[in-house]
């Protein structure tokens, strides 16, 4: 009897692997694999069709010190980030609050804020291309149209990243649903309680909506921080990283170096040090978070 | 029993999975001869030159039963994805690469050396001296795919109406730069018809512009050779745009569109449509463009238009912009890949010669009277092409940096950024080039050789 069981257990163990192979084999050779590949191709010269001599730490050194394009794509990135992340947040955190309204037409609007999601993203940044033309782009016939001046948004070096920030708020869809998520979860009693007390709107607000949705708050700040570190579209389709390199975004900048300069040696050195840094910024994160993140049911574990 | 029955559903998983494998190799269509060598062939272009494409690779499979070429057009990011398939080593046997490229693997030795098959193939060698590209001394990996020269192009109704004579098209009478400058002032208009230099003239609402030009090599480069003025010094180890004759060049660009309001800026390029249509709907009088532009032009039917040489600065020049056809050195079959190589090329077989998208590279179509009627006696072909055309490329054009230069991949993504400062009135010439100069001198290493 007990044997019998076992084998039957073996078998279903068996059968269990075999399944799941399929998801191992693929994070094995093709997530695994490369990034084990790029860090030892980030150890040396090697150039699209040239020989590959091993340079030990160079080319990470190279960056760190005498590379301004790096220094310029890094500040770059990080503006933009700068911008956007809190943008979107709190443009998508007040849109979340809205539709969570009981009002007319809701699912409308709903539907309305998370259609640009959907929209391929290169087909976003062509749309935009069209809305930034400066000479008969839509903003600038309504900035027009109320008689202010029209500014050549992507086209110059001034004023390319904010544009672009302004355009980022176009995408914040998926973190509205999130925050939507969020705030329909937050435990009614706390508001019941909150009218017994006689607190008001804004009490309930701060005192309950604020709390209770830090810990979504948090996790779109972790994601939408890593997604604005990976930036590439709109250098690649709206501004091929110009004019002069003020949107040199760093992913661009990697992409440049290995597909048109035909260093990989030099562009997975640049992929490892961009790993690194939003490591360290989500670490950060991470460990200012338990100041401020609040989950339900007391201290975090 | 549960065994057997997982047993049973797994083999008719795979069974189905191998008759879904085999049913995609097979191949509908042609008859296949089981024993003919298979080469693939990569390509970029438009619609146009993938239909012409096609065109060709099935009259060449036809006439040669034991080569069978497979052609895979690739419209988008060209290089981003031959450089991907070199990466991986899974390159084609034969394909167009852009000239930079070319070079570097030519001189790393990826690309067959054709000059070693000059005996065998004497066809090889009877090309225009300026399309062969030498990796070293002597050693060719072959030609541009076409030449292909930047010219000016033209609407000839809106000379008509200025009352202004057409852009020459004999290289010996080119424009000079104050001539050229002259009649793009008549041919720019405001919107009340007046031009720059009259009082009252606006030019922040030009309805009609002189002449449009581009912001990269291909525009700047043939003035640059024209005035003497070059990116680097001969031996290609010193930068010299910031010499008196290369800054001269950006100044007169500069001032085309800041100073003297006969060209849109770059930002307002943008948005442009193409230089058909932008002479069609008369947004501009003349534009430089490439002669593979001839095909869009005749087919544009609402147009009268020509062509002629570039204004010169000291003498006249115009600049090859060109890509090259290249066999790898990781083919199996370098005969058969010549054969073919040497079929995709020719006027006789290949039909984007006469529809204007190419200029042969054969010396006799630019030489010999009756091969040079062969394809250029037809509507893509206007007469003037005889002189802007044919003569110019021949006696006039230069190869670019790209081809020239080594490390130009590195050179040209520093160079982009310094020069847009330029293009947006930043900085002056001379400023922004001397700035380029510690960025681009440590980046140079060298020129190709030319023969």
């Amino acid at each position: 009897m007990k044997r019998q069981k076992s084998g039957m257990m073996r078998m279903e163990r068996n059968w269990g692997l075999l399944f799941a192979l399929p998801a191992i084999l693929g994070l094995m050779i093709f997530t695994i694999g490369p990034i084990t590949a790029s860090f030892v191709f980030s150890l040396t010269d090697w150039t699209i069709g040239g020989q590959m001599t091993f340079i030990g730490l160079d080319n990470y050194r190279t960056i760190l010190t005498e590379d301004s394009t790096f220094s310029q794509s890094m500040f770059v990135t990080t503006y933009y980030a700068l911008g956007s992340v809190p943008l979107g947040l709190a443009a998508a955190f007040i849109i979340a609050l809205l539709l969570n309204q009981k009002v007319k037409g809701l699912s409308v609007f709903r539907t309305v804020y998370y259609l640009p999601t959907i929209v391929p993203s290169i087909a976003n940044t062509m749309l935009w291309l069209w809305m930034f033309n400066p000479d008969f782009g839509l903003l600038n016939s309504l900035l027009e149209s109320v008689g202010l001046p029209g500014s050549k948004w992507i086209y110059d070096e001034s004023t390319a990243i904010p544009s672009l920030i302004m355009m980022s708020t176009w995408g914040i869809g998926n973190t509205v649903i999130i925050f939507l998520a969020g705030l329909q979860s937050v435990p009614t009693h706390l508001y019941e309680a909150a009218e017994v007390d006689g607190g008001n709107r804004w009490h309930k607000f701060f005192h309950i909506t604020i709390p209770s949705m830090t810990p979504t708050i948090f996790f779109n700040l972790v994601m939408s921080l890593i997604s604005t570190f990976q930036a590439f579209n709109q250098a690649y389709v709206m501004t091929k990283g110009g004019p002069n390199n003020s949107t040199l975004f760093y992913v661009f900048y990697l992409w440049r170096t290995a597909f048109t300069e035909t260093k990989i040696g030099y562009a997975s050195a640049l992929a490892w040090i961009l790993f690194f840094v939003i490591m360290v910024l989500t670490v950060l994160i991470f460990s200012t978070s338990k100041k401020w993140v609040h989950y339900e049911g007391g201290e975090r574990s | 029993m549960l065994k057997r029955r997982l047993r049973t559903w797994m083999a008719l998983v795979m069974t189905a999975i191998l008759t879904g494998l085999t049913a995609c190799s097979g191949n509908a269509g042609e008859p296949v001869n089981p024993n003919a060598v298979e080469l693939k062939f990569m390509y970029w272009g438009s619609n146009d030159e993938k239909q012409a494409m096609e065109k060709m690779i099935q009259s060449f499979n036809a006439s040669h039963p034991d080569i069978r070429v497979k052609g895979e057009h690739v419209p988008g990011d060209y290089t981003t994805k031959i450089n991907t398939l070199m990466a991986a080593n899974q390159l084609p046997d034969i394909a167009y690469l852009g000239d930079s490229l070319t070079m570097k693997w030519a001189s790393e030795g990826r690309l067959l050396d054709l000059s070693s098959y000059y005996d065998e193939y004497p066809e090889l060698k009877n090309k225009l001296k300026s399309s062969y590209l030498y990796s070293e001394p002597g050693k060719s990996i072959g030609n541009y795919t076409a030449m292909e020269v930047m010219q000016l192009f033209y609407n000839k109704e809106l000379f008509t109406e200025a009352g202004v004579s057409v852009p020459p098209a004999d290289p010996k009478k080119a424009w000079t730069w104050d001539e050229f400058l002259a009649i793009a002032k008549k041919l720019t208009k405001d919107q009340n018809g007046k031009h720059p230099g009259d009082s009252g003239f606006d030019p922040k609402n030009i309805a009609q512009y002189g002449f449009a030009f581009g912001n990269d090599r291909s525009s700047w480069g043939p003035l640059l050779a024209s005035n003497g003025g070059a990116l680097t010094d001969k031996t290609g180890k010193k930068y010299t745009l910031n010499s008196p004759e290369s800054v001269e060049v950006f100044q007169k660009l500069q001032d085309l569109v800041f100073k003297e309001h006969v060209s849109p800026d770059l930002i307002q390029q943008q948005d442009m449509p193409s230089n058909t249509i932008r002479l069609q709907t008369r947004k501009v009088a003349m534009v430089v463009d490439g002669t593979w532009s001839l095909l869009d032009f005749s087919n544009n039917k609402q147009l009268q238009w020509s062509i002629g040489v570039l204004p010169k600065l000291k003498e006249p020049k115009t600049m090859i912009v060109a890509g090259a056809t290249v066999i790898f050195q990781s083919t199996k079959h370098p005969k058969e890949a010549l054969e073919f190589y040497l079929y995709h090329n020719n006027p006789e077989k290949v039909d984007l010669f006469k529809s204007g998208l190419w200029m042969p590279i054969e010396e006799k179509y630019y030489t010999d009277e009756q091969a040079i009627q062969s394809w250029t006696n037809n509507a893509a072909h206007p007469p003037e092409f005889q002189e802007a055309g044919i003569e110019y490329a021949r006696d006039y054009a230069i190869k670019p940096s790209t081809s020239t230069l080594r490390n130009w991949p590195d050179i040209g993504s520093k160079l982009t950024p310094g020069l847009d400062l330029i293009w947006t009135n930043k900085k002056t010439p001379q400023q922004a080039l001397d700035e380029l100069e510690p960025i681009i001198q440590p980046l140079l290493q060298g020129v190709y050789p030319d023969e």
